[in-house]
């Protein structure tokens, strides 16, 4: 099969085969946990339990206050120890809810499956099932998938594309999802095509993953009811960012500042759809998931499928410790992920991995000597040595023409550029600039 | 457990690189100017070697002490990019040159090239042409005597001083006698140091290309300029002018086009506008050649079209994924 891909980007070394054979492992229920109210974009959910509350699984811990948001579940049978303030990976404070564990009754509590005919099913009956369960999308950007999944009035959505690129380096966890539950992300399918009645759903999987293509090729003849299709991906970072999928597998460009919705798809990541289907035929919120823990420190790298709220020192312990001289932790993968000053973090939805990087490069910055490389990968085609320029000279105008705010931060960009320069910092500090005086403008 | 819990190192993403940098492009094109380098020395001597060994000197010396003297750190110099400009600068000047003017311009075209506009990838002109130009204006004699190669390729039968004294480009010029495409091919005619062989600067540019140092379109465009403007030129008047062979493989084409205009720093940074500049600068030497005062226009077409430069950078920018245009702008 001819692979299909988008334009520019760049081939990072994988290092996927730390873990890509390596089955989900299950962790032991940790004694205590520490699940953020903030694992999504938009605004925190509102604590709904108190101190000393006793929580069963499955429990409402956070409820959303706004559209943009999304509920938090009790992923442990437990009692509510204490709400407490707490940085979430890069920053921004969050409040968590510490949860002591009864270990016994969270391994006992079981989810019974309830036999839904997905035809009796309405569009509305099943965004009100993706609500309640607080679905957000588990690729790591955490928008709340029923917003999503709803296109307004005078849109169709005809298109669903199932995300199963992963193509940051380092991260199996989609993989290993798609080899072991490809069951499950038909029958997923199956509910949102009931629903939606696409005309065609894509299951797009880069080219180094065979072994989950031909498991969701060996399904299609039994889920001959739905127009699924399995694409073939180059493996080119970054193939799994939206509006690059998109375009790959459909032809349509997504305009600049729009979703894929305002072009008639919806893009759902592997486990976000996982998270749909045990949200629809369990009721089951999303309160777990799995994740990659990887990296040249980290002694016996695992896929593992962890409670929210699993302190990341536990996941350390489970995989056998930190050997070597890392450096560097990240949360993520190491093109997108967030740098970690200290192990004091612990599982959320968007948990895609945790790496352990030895002797990561703290690179210093030299003269940008016009190489031309960063335009020549930026997926977006934008001019990445003019945003870093511009950004350290302080010009906003220049920045809003060059269209900053359309770069996604995927940092092809900063991967190749001989100089060392971290553009992807650079437009940050800019976008950060223009969305705080815009907001200061509206005010007036 | 954690052999080490905390302090570690924060970043922004991304938190891996590709191996390249700086330092590695500019010894990779230094690497692929070997060839080029060697068949010069084959041609005009060890001499050549002592004039490149002095020009990389005092590339390096001038850019550490102008680093020293403004409190910066004076070992930019190991990137590798002065000791390019020593040698490109050679390349460009006469076999017989003094070893008095390579020094002079090689510290010129460092400190005025180079450090004045603020250092590595500040500067809009190629160094190494601000140099050789320098020479060309306040030692215009020194700079137009050329000396024959030694007859390397004596057994192919053809020899060397046809050409002894002027180049073919002057030749062609001034007395009408045109030199075998093969010659000049070979390199086995009279011309700058390291100019001369086109066929070892094809090698070098071609392993440039492949390794995307070197963008093909800037190449192609310049080239296919010359090589167009100068065949229609051939075919309206074949005895007044020469063919477009003749004017591709004479003079610095070969090595200007490679590894002259090319320069990351001083040339545009998207497709459109290496495009724009290969063909400005081809249309500048063509018209030099053909109709100017010199019999050579490479180095002016570039040192015009290198102060184009800002300009074509500033109307070329790569149009973003999924722009809309609205009212005729973009947003
Ligand atoms: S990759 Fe780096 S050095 Fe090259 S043009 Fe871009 S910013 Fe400049
Ligand atoms: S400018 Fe933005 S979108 Fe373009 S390569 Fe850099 S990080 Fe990616």
């Amino acid at each position: 099969m001819a692979h299909l891909t988008f334009k520019k980007g760049v081939h990072p070394p994988s290092n996927k085969s730390f873990t890509e054979h390596r089955s989900i492992e299950r962790i032991p229920v940790p004694e205590t946990l520490l699940v953020p109210l903030s694992q999504h974009l938009g605004v925190p959910a509102n604590p709904v339990v108190q101190k000393g509350d006793h929580v069963a699984v499955g429990d409402l811990l956070g409820e959303a206050p706004r559209l943009i948001s999304a509920r938090i579940h009790s992923p442990a049978a437990g009692v509510v120890k204490r709400i407490v303030d707490q940085p979430l990976p890069g920053g921004n404070l969050a409040q968590y809810v510490e949860i002591t564990v009864d270990r016994e009754a969270t391994e006992r509590h079981t989810f019974p499956g309830n036999d839904v005919d997905p035809a009796s099913v309405s569009r509305e009956q099943l965004l009100e099932i993706i609500r309640a369960a607080g679905v957000v999308g588990m690729g790591g950007a955490t928008f709340p998938t029923d917003v999503k999944f709803s296109p307004t009035k005078d849109k169709s959505l005809d298109v669903l594309v199932v995300n199963g690129a992963e193509c940051e380096p380092y991260l199996t966890c989609d993989h290993r999802v798609m080899v072991e539950e490809t069951e499950a992300l038909m029958r997923g399918c199956r509910a949102l095509h009931n629903a939606y009645r696409f005309e065609a759903i894509y299951i797009a999987i880069e080219a180094n993953k065979p072994d989950a293509i031909k498991a969701f090729e060996d399904l299609i003849a039994v889920y001959s009811d739905l127009p699924i299709k399995v694409v073939s991906l180059s493996t080119k970072y970054p193939q799994g960012a939206e509006k690059m999928l998109v375009r790959t597998v459909t032809g349509r460009v997504i305009p600049t500042g729009k979703l894929p919705l305002d072009v008639g798809a919806v893009v759902c990541n592997v486990q976000t759809l996982f998270a749909i289907y045990e949200a629809y035929f369990f009721r089951k919120p999303v309160i777990e998931r799995v994740l990659t823990v990887s990296g040249a420190g980290i002694d016996r790298p695992k896929n593992i499928r962890a409670l929210v709220g699993t302190p990341l020192e536990l996941l350390v312990e489970h995989c056998g410790g930190i050997t070597g001289p890392v450096n560097k932790v990240v949360a993520g993968g190491p093109m997108t992920g967030t740098s970690l000053p200290t192990l004091d973090y612990s599982v959320s939805k968007g948990s895609s991995g945790f790496l352990f990087l030895t002797n990561a490069d703290v690179e210093t910055e030299n003269p940008c000597i016009r190489c031309s490389r960063c335009v020549s990968v930026c997926p977006m085609n934008l001019m990445p040595l003019k945003l870093a320029a511009y950004s350290r000279a302080g010009r906003y105008s220049e920045l809003k023409r060059l269209a900053v705010n359309s770069c996604f931060e995927c940092g092809s960009c900063s991967f190749v550029c001989p100089a060392k320069i971290n553009i992807v910092a650079y437009v940050r500090h800019a976008k950060k600039y223009i969305r705080l005086h815009n907001a200061r403008e509206n005010k007036r | 457990m954690s052999a080490k819990a905390g302090g570690f190192v924060l970043t922004s993403s991304p938190h891996i690189f590709s191996k390249t940098s700086n330092a590695k492009i500019m010894v990779t094109v230094m690497a692929a100017l070997l060839p080029a380098v060697v068949m010069s020395v084959a041609y005009y001597g060890i001499r050549v070697v002592f004039l490149y060994v002095l020009s990389v000197t005092v590339a390096m010396a001038t850019e550490a002490v102008t680093k020293i003297f403004r409190r910066q750190d004076w070992r930019s110099i190991l990137d590798g990019s002065a000791a390019l400009t020593g040698v490109l600068l050679v390349m460009t000047l006469p076999p017989a040159i003094s070893p008095l003017l390579v020094a002079l311009a090689s510290g010129f075209a460092i400190f005025i090239g180079k450090e004045v506009f603020g250092g590595l990838g500040a500067n809009i002109f190629n160094p190494a042409l601000v140099g050789r130009a320098f020479l060309s204006a306040a030692y215009p004699v020194a700079m137009t005597r050329f000396s024959a190669p030694r007859p390397l390729f004596a057994f192919l039968g053809r020899s060397a001083d046809t050409v002894s004294q002027a180049t073919p480009l002057a030749a062609a010029r001034f007395e009408g006698v045109t030199t075998p495409w093969m010659d000049l091919f070979l390199g086995q005619v009279g011309g700058s140091i390291g100019e001369t062989s086109a066929v070892a600067l094809i090698i070098g540019g071609v392993v440039l290309m492949w390794l995307k140092i070197v963008n093909w379109r800037l190449v192609g465009s310049y080239l296919g300029t010359v090589f167009l403007l100068a065949g229609i030129a051939h075919l309206m008047g074949p005895n007044q002018y020469p063919t477009a062979l003749f004017h591709l493989f004479s003079g610095g084409l070969m090595l200007a086009a490679f590894f002259m205009i090319t320069d990351m720093v001083t040339s545009p940074v998207t497709n459109l506008g290496v495009i724009i500049l290969g063909i400005g600068a081809g249309l500048i030497v063509v018209l030099i050649r053909l109709f100017g005062a010199f019999p050579e226009g490479v180095m002016y077409s570039i040192l015009l079209m290198n102060a184009a430069t800002p300009i074509i950078n500033r109307y070329t920018d790569t149009r973003p994924f999924g722009a809309v245009r609205q009212e005729g702008r973009r947003v």
